[in-house]
This record gives structure tokens, C-alpha cells and sequence, in this order.
């Protein structure tokens, strides 16, 4: 998943960056406005997270922009302000959802794993393919109601297949979701985290839940669940 | 042109000037008119003079008269002046004041007739009378003539001279008396304004609290205004205030703890961070709890009128987006017209809360209402009530949810302080916050504002 951060703030611009980068995530930084933009209109984002106090180009603007340029991936907004008609107002602009300063930073996750839930069409938080169910609010994963224990990584590949399920994700479209733009695309860690999922949800062979579409990618078998 | 009095004057002298201009040439052409028409009058009765003077001879032909009664016809250059013409125009007699000058007054007239003829010769102005007579003699034989008076106008311009110079020098004296009583009344007129400012000046001064003298009633509306708002503003200068010195003093039992804290040596364990948390939470409440406290308006001097629909219609909007996942359904049931007569943003601050209170409990339904009543002679109450389908609230809960900054469950996201927040700002415009059961199952949270 691809997240940008545009936030004033250094300390809490990178204290966020390398949280989220260690929980998976891919993260782009912008410290103010007009670098905001350029990145959410030169990358693909998967989600912004906007801080409405914003040197160059406030963050009600930048919203603004990214909307009328048919930019539609979630937004949540960052403020320091509680009182509800700036909420109703960075709500009204486009943002899908808000927070206000200081904030634990597991609230910020749960936020932002409904916000990539919801864009990528599932309503309910918790997502059931058959016997393999993944909670996204508590970042968890059992299979016939047996937990599963992931390291990030695995979680955040496996999230994002079963987030996709039923489509086809190829290898560059999954790497760039989970490491930074440098990452060598040569290398098999990509492979070995799948053979790793494999293995820990399906011990025995008998769902295979993750297809291997010879040069095309990977597909999480949607039939594993019929109550997708 | 920025001063009243200023103005007023302005205007009152161009419509004085204007008034006793005109009443002037008015007053002046009609003495005009009546003076020449005085001296024709009096023209005329020479004449009368002239033809009863005039004897008649043996034959019953005209002679010229001897003897007139007016002096002026016999002394020279008197500026009076008679003559006799024949019908051909032939100067047949003329008085001694005319002697030595060869001036002709008469101009040719059939009998009868009359003609009066203003005209200038040998350096004289003079303004005559020709008036045609026929004389008949014994014999019926008439003969014609015109006879002629004439007078000289220096007397007339003299007489007209002297009316406008008084006419004027009147006019002009009354103007003055006029400006200057206008001038008073003014002064007279706008002195409660003058007070106004004075007793403004003293308040910024603060030698006064409030303008408390008698103003007429022109005047009692706006100062009454000014009244409120000088009022609203010590208010809200109190309310900053009393915040900023609870806020200074509420954040210093946090602070020290976490003074003590960096004393200790488990400020590294998972423990003392959390209880770090703790802290930094609670100096957060607080000053937000300080901060709204603060930025809430009140009751405004001049009430301004919010509707209710626009206000919670963008609120369900928001929050509609912000709890998607839970597909609340929001029964809207206002009263049309319902208005909140206060600050936009309290009535957004106060519903918004209640509303995410509603959304956050709910299990799939949440119904407002808002009912107004009138009151009083011309106020106006307003109830509105927000009910939801959740487990409602605990009665033995309900003072702790209204304290400040308590949350009543943890585990749900979001702040404690909404409710207690509400209840501030709801107290402020002297209204209730009642904690209730409704027919949904959940908790009915109504608020009442009289007017």
C-alpha cells in the first residue's frame, strides 16, 4: 500500500514515516503544500494523509485540487482543531475522514486500515474467504478460527491480496505496494514471503488459497470463500 | 461631508438661501408693477387736469390752458412735462416746465385711445402718457388732438431703489436670525448624540460600566444595543480569562507528575509510558476542554437567527462519510422553520457532538426532532431531541458522562469531552441538556433553549 504524508511537522512527519514504513506500508513524505501535490499527482497513492496546517498550499486546498483532478483515493485529515465546523469542512472538501492532534498512533492505523478497506470496496472490517478471515481493525488472521502469527510483511502482502480477491495482482503491483521504489525487483523475497503465507495458512495443502498465475502474478482465490 | 450638523446646516442655509431669494424678487417685481402702475394712475389724472383747464373760445374751439393746479407744470425742468399736439402732429402748446426743450412727448393717438410709453431723450428717462381727444364746437366741427403728460422716471427708480435696499437689508437680517436659531436647534437636537459619545468615552476610559444616561427614544434602541454588546464583550473577556487561568493551573498537576515521572527510573518500562500517555491524554483534554470552553459566542447582542435543517443536514453529511461502515439511518424530523437565534458555530459545536454521540452508540438508527413552541410575548423555544437504537446510557452513568473529559467507554474511538462539552456551551445560552431513554432503546439526549 502507498501512502503519502504531507505534514509541516518534521518530528511527527518522520516519526510517522518510519512507523508505518515498519508496519509494511510504502511511504512517500511532503512537508508542505506544493510538494504534497507533485507527489499525489505524480505517483499512484493509495491514500493521503493531510495535515490541514500546511505552509505553500493549505490542506483544505490541496484537497480541493486533488479532487477536481479526479484524484479519488482516501483522504484522512490531521488537525489540531477539535470544534466540529472545521471537521464538517475538511469532510465537505473531499476528505474521508479526520483526526485530531495528538493521537496514539494505533489510532491512526485503525484508521487508515478502514479507509483502504473501505476504497477497496469491503464494507465490514473484518474479511472472510472461507476458513481464512483477516481483521483489518485488529490486523489479525485466523484460519478456522486458529490464529495465525504474521511478521508485517506477510501480513501487509497477504492484506492486500485478500483485499484484491478474485483479481489478479502481478509481482511489480504487489512489490511496489510493499517496499520503496529502490527495492531490487530482481530478487525473490517477494516469492519467498508467498511461499511463507502458503505454508502458514495452509499447512496441508487442501484450500491453496493464493494461485500463481504464471507471468501475470498472484490471485487470492475467491471460490475459497463464497461469502466474500 | 462627515458631520451631522455639519450637514444639516449646509442644507438648511441652501434651502433658506434658495427661499429668501425668491421671496425677494417676488416681493421686488410686485413693487415694480404697483409703483408703475401708481404713476400711470396719476399721469392719467393730469391729463383729466390738462383737458379741465382747457378753455374754449366764442366758437367753442379749444384753447390751450392758462392755468394748471399742479406747480411742477409751470416751473422748468421739473420733470414733469404736458403737451398739446394737433391730429397731424404739430406741437399746438406745451407747458413751461418744457421750455427750451425741443423734446416731443406726444405720440398720435385717435380719440379715446391711450398709450403709455417708456422712452429716453436728451439725457432724460422719461415715462409718458398720450391720450387722443376729439373737441367738438359749436358747430359740430370736431377737432382732433392728443394730449400728452410725461414725467421723469428718476423719482420712480429712486422710490424703487430705496424698497429693495430695505427690502434686501430685511431679508438679509431675517436669514441671519434663521441660520443662528437653526444653528442652536441643532446644537440643541443633537446633544443626546454628543452625550452618547462622551459617556462611550468615559466607558473606554473605564471611568463608566455601561451608557446609563436618559437618552431620547430615538436614541434608546441603539444605546441599549451598545448596552449588550459592551456586556457580551466583558463576558467573553471574563470567560478568556477565567479559561486561560484554569487552563495554566489544570495542566500543572500533569506536568508535575511527569516531573516527578523523569525522576524516576522507570520512566523506560512499558508502565511508565503508559502512564506518560495517561498524562499527555490528560493535558490534552484539558486544553480542549479549556479551548471550546473559550471559543463559545453565547447569547450575542443582536441575535442572529440560524436554521437548524441546513446545519444538521451537513453534519449527517460529515458524519455519514466519517461512520460509512455503519450505515446509520437518520430520521430528520424538524419542524419547518425551526431557528436557533445564537452563534452558527455553538449550534454546529453543540449538535455535531450530541450527533457523534448518537452515530458512536448506535447499532443502525439514530432520530432527531426539534419541535419550536412560542413564548412569552415574542420569544420562541426551542427543543430538539437526538434518540438512538443503542443500549442507551446507564442512569448512574449520566453525571459522570457529563463531567469534563471522562469517557464513559474506552474502547470506542473518539473523545469523552463531546457530551460535557455540549452540556458548557447549552448552559451558556441558558438552556437544559436532559439524559433520558427513548422509543428506540438507546439514549434520548434532549436540549431545551428558551428564547
Amino acid at each position: 500500500m502507498h501512502i503519502l504524508i504531507v505534514e509541516d511537522e518534521a518530528r511527527l512527519r518522520e516519526h510517522l514515516r518510519d512507523r508505518l514504513r515498519k508496519n509494511g506500508y510504502v511511504v512517500d513524505v511532503a512537508a508542505d503544500g506544493e510538494e504534497g501535490l507533485y507527489y499525489g499527482q505524480e505517483f499512484p497513492l493509495d491514500l493521503a494523509v493531510i495535515d490541514i496546517g500546511l505552509p505553500k498550499i493549505s490542506g483544505l486546498e490541496l484537497i480541493r485540487r486533488f479532487r477536481s483532478n479526479g484524484r479519488h483515493f482516501p483522504i484522512l485529515i490531521l488537525t489540531a482543531r477539535r470544534n466540529w465546523r472545521d471537521k464538517v469542512e475538511g469532510l465537505e472538501t473531499g476528505a474521508d475522514d479526520y483526526l485530531v492532534k495528538p493521537f496514539r498512533f494505533e489510532e491512526l492505523q485503525a484508521r487508515l486500515n478502514a479507509l483502504l478497506r473501505r476504497a477497496a470496496g469491503w464494507s465490514k472490517p473484518v474479511i472472510d474467504c472461507g476458513p481464512i478471515s483477516l481483521d483489518t481493525g485488529k490486523q489479525t488472521v485466523t484460519v478456522a478460527s486458529n490464529p495465525v502469527e504474521l511478521t508485517a510483511f506477510e501480513y501487509r502482502v497477504l492484506e492486500y491480496l485478500m483485499l484484491h480477491a478474485g483479481q489478479v495482482v502481478s509481482k511489480a503491483e504487489l512489490t511496489d505496494n510493499i517496499y520503496d521504489q529502490d527495492y531490487d525487483r530482481n530478487s525473490n523475497v517477494l516469492e519467498v514471503f508467498i511461499g511463507r503465507l502458503r505454508r502458514k495458512l495452509d499447512p496441508d495443502n487442501r484450500i491453496e488459497p493464493i494461485e500463481t498465475l504464471r507471468g501475470r502474478g498472484y490471485r487470492f482465490r475467491r471460490e475459497t470463500g463464497r461469502e466474500c | 461631508m462627515r458631520s451631522l450638523q455639519s450637514r444639516l446646516l449646509l442644507a438648511a442655509t441652501l434651502v433658506l438661501a434658495g427661499f429668501i431669494g425668491a421671496t425677494g424678487l417676488a416681493l421686488d417685481k410686485a413693487f415694480q408693477v404697483s409703483a408703475r402702475a401708481s404713476m400711470q394712475d396719476r399721469l392719467q389724472s393730469y391729463i383729466y387736469a390738462l383737458l379741465a383747464a382747457a378753455d374754449e373760445d366764442d366758437s367753442g374751439r379749444m384753447i390751450p390752458p392758462q392755468e394748471i393746479p399742479e406747480p411742477r407744470f409751470s416751473k422748468p425742468d421739473s420733470g414733469l412735462y404736458a403737451m398739446i399736439a394737433a391730429h397731424d402732429g404739430r406741437p399746438l402748446w406745451h407747458s413751461h416746465s418744457l421750455a427750451g426743450r425741443s423734446v416731443d412727448i406726444a405720440r398720435q393717438q385717435s380719440p379715446g385711445q391711450r398709450e403709455f410709453h417708456l422712452f429716453s431723450q436728451a439725457g432724460m428717462e422719461l415715462y409718458a402718457i398720450s391720450f387722443g381727444v376729439a373737441w367738438e364746437d359749436y358747430a359740430k366741427g370736431e377737432t382732433l388732438y392728443t394730449f400728452a403728460v410725461a414725467e421723469d422716471t428718476v423719482a420712480l427708480r429712486a422710490q424703487i431703489d430705496s424698497f429693495r435696499a430695505s427690502l434686501w437689508s430685511w431679508l438679509g437680517a431675517m436669514a441671519v436670525v434663521l441660520l443662528l436659531a437653526q444653528g442652536l436647534i441643532l446644537r440643541w437636537g443633537l446633544r443626546p448624540l454628543r452625550s452618547v459619545e462622551s459617556d462611550l468615552h468615559r466607558i473606554e476610559q473605564g471611568r463608566a460600566e455601561h451608557l446609563d444616561g436618559s437618552y431620547p427614544k430615538e436614541l434608546t434602541g441603539l444605546t441599549s444595543s451598545l448596552n449588550s454588546l459592551i456586556e457580551h464583550g466583558k463576558r467573553v473577556q471574563t470567560r478568556y480569562r477565567n479559561s486561560l487561568d484554569d487552563l495554566a493551573h489544570s495542566l500543572k498537576t500533569p506536568l508535575a507528575i511527569m516531573q516527578s515521572f523523569c525522576e524516576q527510573e522507570s520512566a523506560h518500562t512499558s508502565q511508565g509510558r503508559a502512564s506518560l500517555r495517561e498524562q499527555v491524554r490528560r493535558m490534552d483534554e484539558i486544553i480542549e476542554h479549556q479551548l471550546q470552553r473559550a471559543a463559545v459566542s453565547g447569547p450575542a447582542a443582536l441575535a442572529r437567527s440560524v436554521l437548524l435543517q441546513p446545519v444538521l443536514e451537513r453534519l449527517v453529511r460529515s458524519l455519514d462519510k466519517v461512520y460509512r461502515d455503519k450505515q446509520v439511518d437518520v430520521a430528520l424530523d424538524l419542524d419547518s422553520g425551526a431557528t436557533f437565534y445564537g452563534d452558527e458555530a455553538d449550534l454546529t459545536e453543540v449538535l455535531g457532538n450530541l450527533l457523534d454521540n448518537a452515530y458512536k452508540y448506535c447499532l443502525g438508527k439514530v432520530r432527531v426532532r426539534a419541535r419550536c413552541a412560542p413564548e412569552g410575548v415574542s420569544g420562541q423555544s426551542l427543543e430538539i431531541s437526538i434518540e438512538d437504537d443503542g443500549q442507551g446510557i446507564d442512569p448512574q452513568m449520566i453525571d459522570t458522562v457529563l463531567q469534563r473529559g471522562r469517557r464513559m467507554d474506552e474502547t470506542v474511538p473518539g473523545h469523552g469531552i463531546g457530551l460535557s462539552m455540549a452540556r458548557e456551551i447549552i448552559s451558556v445560552y441558558g438552556g437544559e441538556l436532559d439524559i433520558g431513554s427513548g422509543s428506540l432503546g438507546g439514549a434520548l439526549l434532549r436540549v431545551r433553549f428558551a428564547s
